[in-house]
C-alpha cells in the first residue's frame, strides 16, 4: 500500500486509545509481574481471544536499580500504543507486586485488571479469572481499525543486531533512510544498542541536543567499567569507526537518550535508548518506550518476534536471505528507501510481518545486577 | 533394608525417575522454536532460557555448564539441542557431552533447517524419533541410595522454619542415612545460619569455602549499593512474619537436616550419587536455584512454601511442601504434602516420614500437582557484568 | 514441633528465645501466660508473627532458634509486635557500604 492508495491526509487505519495516540495492533496484554505467574500468563492468554502475554525470567529476588528497571519496563510495556488494556498476574510473594505494577498503569488512566495466583487460590483458579479479565478487557476495546492516521504519529523502534559487512553497507543506509523520513514528517524514532553508544562517546555527544547532555553521561557511567553484555557486538563496536557503530541512526540530531523500559515522551524526534544490540532485550525496551513497530537489522537472521510489536526483519547477507527466506521480510541489498516506507506503512495497517505470521515471539528483559 | 524404587537405568548407570526428551536452546535465539516443537508432546520438554547469542567468557561458561547439566540430567531419556547457527556456543559440542552420558542426543541449526518454520517442523520429526527410542526404556527395581534429592523454599513465611523445612530434613536425613545424596542451596539464605552449617562441615577447607561464598552473595549488596534487604526477606516473606534475612536463613537451613556437610559444588555442577548432604552454590531466586540443582543431576525436587509457591521444573518433579495451614487449604490443588499438621502436634519425624514416602512413590511415577498442570518453569542464572568487573576476570 | 508451647497461643522454639510465633491470629489486649509470667499483648500479632516475651532497650538483640535474628531500633515492651517497625536486620547492609555507590 503506497501512500496514494490511502485516503486523503492519512498513511495507515489504527486503533485510536482514549489518550489519542494511535495504535497499529490492538492486543490485551497479559504481563507476568514475575516468572512464577508466567504459565499462568501464557495459559490465560491463550483462552483469550486478542491477548498476549508477555513472559519473563524476572520480577524477584533483584536488588535496587536491578529492581527498578524491571519495573520500569513492565509499566512502558503496558503503556504501548498498541495494548488495550493490560491484566497483570503475580504470584503473590515477589518483590515486584502485582497490585503495585497495576496501579501504576492505572495512574497513567491505562485500562488494567490484577490478579496473583494465591490472592485467587491457586493456578487453576487464576487462569479462570484472568481470562474473563482478560476477555472483559478484550470487549470494552474498540475491534477494528477505524482511525486513518499519518507517519507523524508513528514511533519507529530500530536494534541493529551486527557489524556484518552486509548490515555496514546495505542495511545501516537504509535504516538510517527511514530513520530521517520518519522524524522529518514528524513521526519519532529509538535506536538501541548502547555497546555501540559507549564505543563512541565523543560521537554521540556532538550528535545529542545540548537538553540531552546530562543523560547522556549518565548512561556511559551506568556502563564505566562494565565488559558489554553482547560480546561480540560489543568488541566489533569498539574496533569500528564511529559512522559504521551509529549508522543506522541518521542525519538527526539525538533529543532524547531513554533509559531501559522508559518511555519516550511525544514528539520526541530522534532518540536513543541504553539497551544492549541483542534482539530480544533490545525490542522489549524500543516496545516499552513505545515504538509501533521494530525494525530489526540481523545479518544472522535471528528470527523471533515480539509479543506486543510487529518486527520488520531486514537483512544484507545473502546466505541467510537465502536460508531463512521466509523468516526476512526485507532484502537490504534490493530495497530502496521508498520500499521500506511503504513496508513500514502497510504494517501499521496490519500487513502481516514474517515473524507474526510465525508468530514465535520472545519477550526478554535486560538485568542489571545478579539475582538474590 | 533400604528402600527403593522403580526407575530408569541409563548407560552411566545413573537412574532416572522420568523419561523425558529434553528440547535445548543455545541461546535465547532459539529459544521459541524450542517452545514451538515441544508442543508435540507432553513428553517432550522444552528448557527455554534468555541468555544471548553472544556472552562474557564467564556468563557463557555457567549458561553451558547449565544446559549440559540438564540434559545429562538422568530424568532426560534423550535430548535435542537447538540453536539459531551463530552463537557463540556450539550445539555440536553441547550435544558430545551431553552425549558422555550414553544417552542419544540431536542437534538442529535454524538456519540450516531453513527458518523458523522448517525448524519446528525438523524439530519435532527429530523428537517423534528420539521418543520412540526412548520409550523402550523400562522402568526396574533401583535403591534409594541412587536418588539425589533436592530441597528447595520459595514463598517462605514463619511457618517454613518451624513445619515444612524440618520436614524436609528430616526427609534428607532418612535418604542420607539410606545411602543417597541431599542437596540444598540457596546461599543467601546462609546468611545469620551460616555458622551452623559451618560447624557441621566436614573440614577445614569446605568450612572455608562456605563462609567465603555466604560472604561473596553479601557483597554483592555492597556491589548494588543497596540494603540486602532490598530483595531479602520478600515482601511474602514479610508479611507471613519474617522479618530478617537472620530469620528467614535459621528457618531455610533446616532443610538440610542434621547430618555433616559434605561437599559444596558451583551453580549446576555435578552433584555425587551416594554424597550425603551435598550445598550448591545457588542464588536464592527460586527458579534459578532448582534449575541448577537438576542440572546437577537431581532427580526429584522437594519445595517448601508458605505463602504458595506454584512453580515446577521441565526435567525433574517438584514436591510441594506446605507449612502453612491456610495456603494448604487455599492452594491445595498446587500442594502435594501438608506439612502444616506439624502446628497440630504431629511430630516432624512422622511428617518427614510421610514427605519421604512421597518421594520415593514420585520417583516410582507419581505425577505432582506441577506436573500434572505443566507447571514447570526454567531460567539460567546470568552472571552479570558487574561481577564480572567486580572480580577481574572472564571478560 | 520443637520448643515450648506457651498458652497454647505462642511457639518459643528454644529456651534462649525472647520472642514467641504466634500460633494463630492473635488480638490485641489478649492475656498471655508465658512460662509463669503474665504478658498482656500491646497490639494484634498476626499467625506466623513474632511477639516479645521480655523488655528490650532499643540495639538489644532478638533471639530466635537460640541465634540472634536482629536487634531492635526502639524500645521494646513484652508483649509488644516484633517485626520490621520495631527490629532489623544486622546482615547485608549495602545501603551502609561505600562499595559500589
Amino acid at each position: 500500500m503506497s501512500r496514494s492508495d490511502s485516503p486523503a491526509g492519512s498513511d495507515f487505519d489504527g486503533y485510536r486509545r482514549p489518550d489519542g495516540r494511535v495504535g497499529v495492533r490492538n492486543h490485551v496484554l497479559v504481563l507476568p509481574s514475575v516468572i512464577c505467574s508466567h504459565l499462568v500468563a501464557e495459559e490465560i492468554a491463550e483462552q483469550s481471544s486478542r491477548a498476549v502475554a508477555t513472559p519473563h525470567d524476572h520480577g524477584c529476588a533483584q536488588l535496587g536499580a536491578d529492581n527498578e528497571q524491571t519495573k520500569q519496563t513492565f509499566l512502558g510495556t503496558a503503556a504501548n500504543p498498541n495494548i488495550a488494556g493490560t491484566v497483570v498476574v503475580g504470584l503473590g510473594c515477589e518483590h515486584v507486586q502485582s497490585d503495585e505494577v497495576a496501579a501504576a498503569i492505572d495512574e497513567r488512566g491505562l485500562p488494567v485488571r490484577e490478579l496473583s495466583i494465591q490472592g485467587e487460590g491457586g493456578t487453576d483458579p487464576c487462569i479462570e479469572e484472568g481470562s474473563i479479565a482478560a476477555t472483559e478487557l478484550a470487549g470494552n476495546a474498540d475491534s477494528t481499525r477505524a482511525a486513518p492516521a499519518s507517519i507523524d504519529e508513528l514511533t519507529v523502534g530500530v536494534v541493529v543486531g551486527d557489524f556484518d559487512d552486509s548490515t555496514l553497507e546495505h542495511a545501516n543506509p537504509l535504516v538510517a533512510e527511514l530513520v530521517d523520513r520518519v522524524v522529518a514528517a514528524g513521526g519519532s524514532a529509538v535506536v538501541a544498542g548502547n555497546e555501540r553508544f559507549v564505543a563512541h562517546q565523543s560521537a554521540v555527544r556532538e550528535r545529542a541536543a545540548a537538553a540531552t547532555l546530562n543523560d547522556v553521561d549518565a548512561m556511559f557511567e551506568r556502563h564505566e567499567g562494565l565488559p558489554p553484555r553482547a560480546n561480540v557486538v560489543g568488541r566489533a563496536a569498539a574496533s569500528a569507526d564511529a559512522d559504521a557503530a551509529l549508522g543506522a541512526l541518521g542525519t538527526n540530531p539525538i533529543q532524547e537518550v531513554l533509559s531501559y523500559g522508559e518511555q519516550a515522551p511525544n514528539d520526541s524526534g530522534l532518540a536513543i535508548v541504553d539497551a544492549p544490540s541483542r534482539f530480544e532485550e533490545a525490542a522489549t525496551a524500543l516496545a516499552a518506550a513505545g515504538a509501533h513497530v521494530v525494525v530489526h537489522v540481523t545479518a544472522e537472521g535471528v528470527p523471533a518476534g515480539h509479543p506486543i510489536v510487529p518486527v520488520l526483519k531486514i537483512s544484507g547477507d545473502a546466505e541467510t536471505l537465502e536460508a531463512l527466506a521466509a523468516d526476512i521480510d526485507v532484502d537490504a541489498r534490493e530495497a530502496s528507501a521508498d520500499d521500506l516506507e511503504r513496508a513500514l506503512l502497510s504494517v501499521a495497517g496490519g500487513q502481516e510481518t514474517c515473524t507474526e505470521s510465525h508468530g514465535l515471539t520472545e519477550f526478554a528483559i535486560t538485568r542489571v545486577g545478579p539475582s538474590m | 533394608m533400604t528402600p527403593t524404587f522403580n526407575g530408569y537405568r541409563r548407560a552411566n548407570g545413573r537412574v532416572g525417575v522420568r523419561n523425558y526428551v529434553a528440547v535445548i536452546p543455545t541461546s535465547v535465539a532459539a529459544s521459541s522454536i524450542v517452545r514451538g516443537a515441544s508442543e508435540i508432546g507432553a513428553w517432550a520438554k522444552p528448557t527455554p532460557h534468555q541468555m544471548g547469542t553472544s556472552q562474557p567468557p564467564a556468563a557463557r561458561e555457567q549458561t553451558e555448564r547449565v544446559l549440559v547439566g540438564t540434559g545429562q540430567n538422568p530424568n532426560v531419556g534423550a535430548a535435542l539441542v537447538v540453536e539459531l547457527g551463530t552463537e557463540e556456543s556450539d550445539a555440536g559440542e553441547l550435544a558430545d557431552q551431553i552425549a558422555e552420558t550414553g544417552k542419544a542426543v540431536e542437534t538442529l541449526s535454524i538456519r540450516d533447517a531453513g527458518g523458523t518454520r522448517l525448524a519446528v517442523k525438523r524439530a519435532k520429526e527429530i523428537l517423534k524419533d528420539l521418543n520412540e527410542e526412548v520409550s523402550l526404556a523400562r522402568r526396574e527395581e533401583a535403591d534409594a541410595s541412587e536418588l539425589i534429592f533436592a530441597a528447595e523454599c520459595g514463598g517462605s513465611d514463619a511457618t517454613s522454619g518451624i513445619a515444612s523445612n524440618p520436614t524436609v530434613g528430616n526427609a534428607s536425613d532418612r535418604l542420607v542415612e539410606d545411602g543417597g545424596t541431599a542437596s540444598f542451596s540457596e546461599t543467601p539464605e546462609f546468611i545469620g545460619a551460616e555458622h551452623i552449617l559451618a560447624e557441621r562441615c566436614v573440614d577445614d577447607e569446605l568450612r572455608e569455602h562456605l563462609l567465603e561464598r555466604v560472604a561473596q552473595r553479601e557483597e554483592m549488596a555492597d556491589m548494588m549499593g543497596v540494603d540486602l534487604r532490598g530483595a531479602q526477606p520478600t515482601p511474602g516473606n514479610q508479611e507471613g512474619g519474617l522479618t530478617t534475612i537472620e530469620e528467614k536463613s535459621l528457618g531455610a537451613i533446616a532443610k538440610g537436616g542434621t547430618t555433616p556437610v559434605e561437599g559444596m559444588v558451583e551453580y549446576a555442577e555435578r552433584l555425587p550419587t551416594g554424597g550425603g548432604l551435598v550445598l550448591m552454590d545457588t542464588p536464592g531466586y527460586d527458579v534459578e536455584s532448582v534449575v541448577g540443582k537438576v542440572a546437577g543431576g537431581a532427580q526429584v525436587v522437594a519445595f517448601t512454601t508458605g505463602r504458595g509457591s506454584t512453580t515446577g521444573n521441565p526435567i525433574a518433579p517438584v514436591i510441594k511442601v506446605a507449612g502453612n495451614p491456610k495456603t494448604w487449604e487455599k492452594m491445595s490443588n498446587n500442594m502435594d504434602v501438608n506439612a502444616s499438621t506439624v502446628f497440630d502436634g504431629d511430630s516432624v519425624e512422622e511428617v518427614g516420614g510421610r514427605l519421604y514416602d512421597t518421594l520415593l512413590s514420585v520417583a516410582d511415577g507419581q505425577h505432582t500437582e506441577a506436573e500434572k498442570r505443566g507447571l514447570e518453569e526454567f531460567a539460567v542464572n546470568e552472571v552479570q557484568p558487574k561481577q564480572i568487573a567486580g572480580s577481574g576476570v572472564g571478560r | 514441633m520443637k520448643g515450648l508451647v506457651i498458652d497454647d497461643v505462642g511457639l518459643k522454639l528454644t529456651a534462649k528465645d525472647n520472642v514467641a510465633t504466634a500460633l494463630d491470629d492473635l488480638d490485641a489486649g489478649r492475656s498471655i501466660d508465658a512460662e509463669g509470667v503474665d504478658i498482656e499483648l500491646l497490639e494484634d500479632v498476626p499467625f506466623g508473627h513474632k511477639f516479645s516475651l521480655e523488655a528490650l532497650a532499643e540495639g538489644d538483640k532478638v533471639y530466635k532458634y537460640g541465634e540472634v535474628i536482629a536487634q531492635t531500633t526502639q524500645p521494646v515492651e513484652p508483649g509488644a509486635w516484633v517485626h520490621t517497625h520495631n527490629a532489623e536486620s544486622t546482615r547485608g547492609r549495602g545501603d551502609l557500604s561505600e562499595v559500589g555507590q
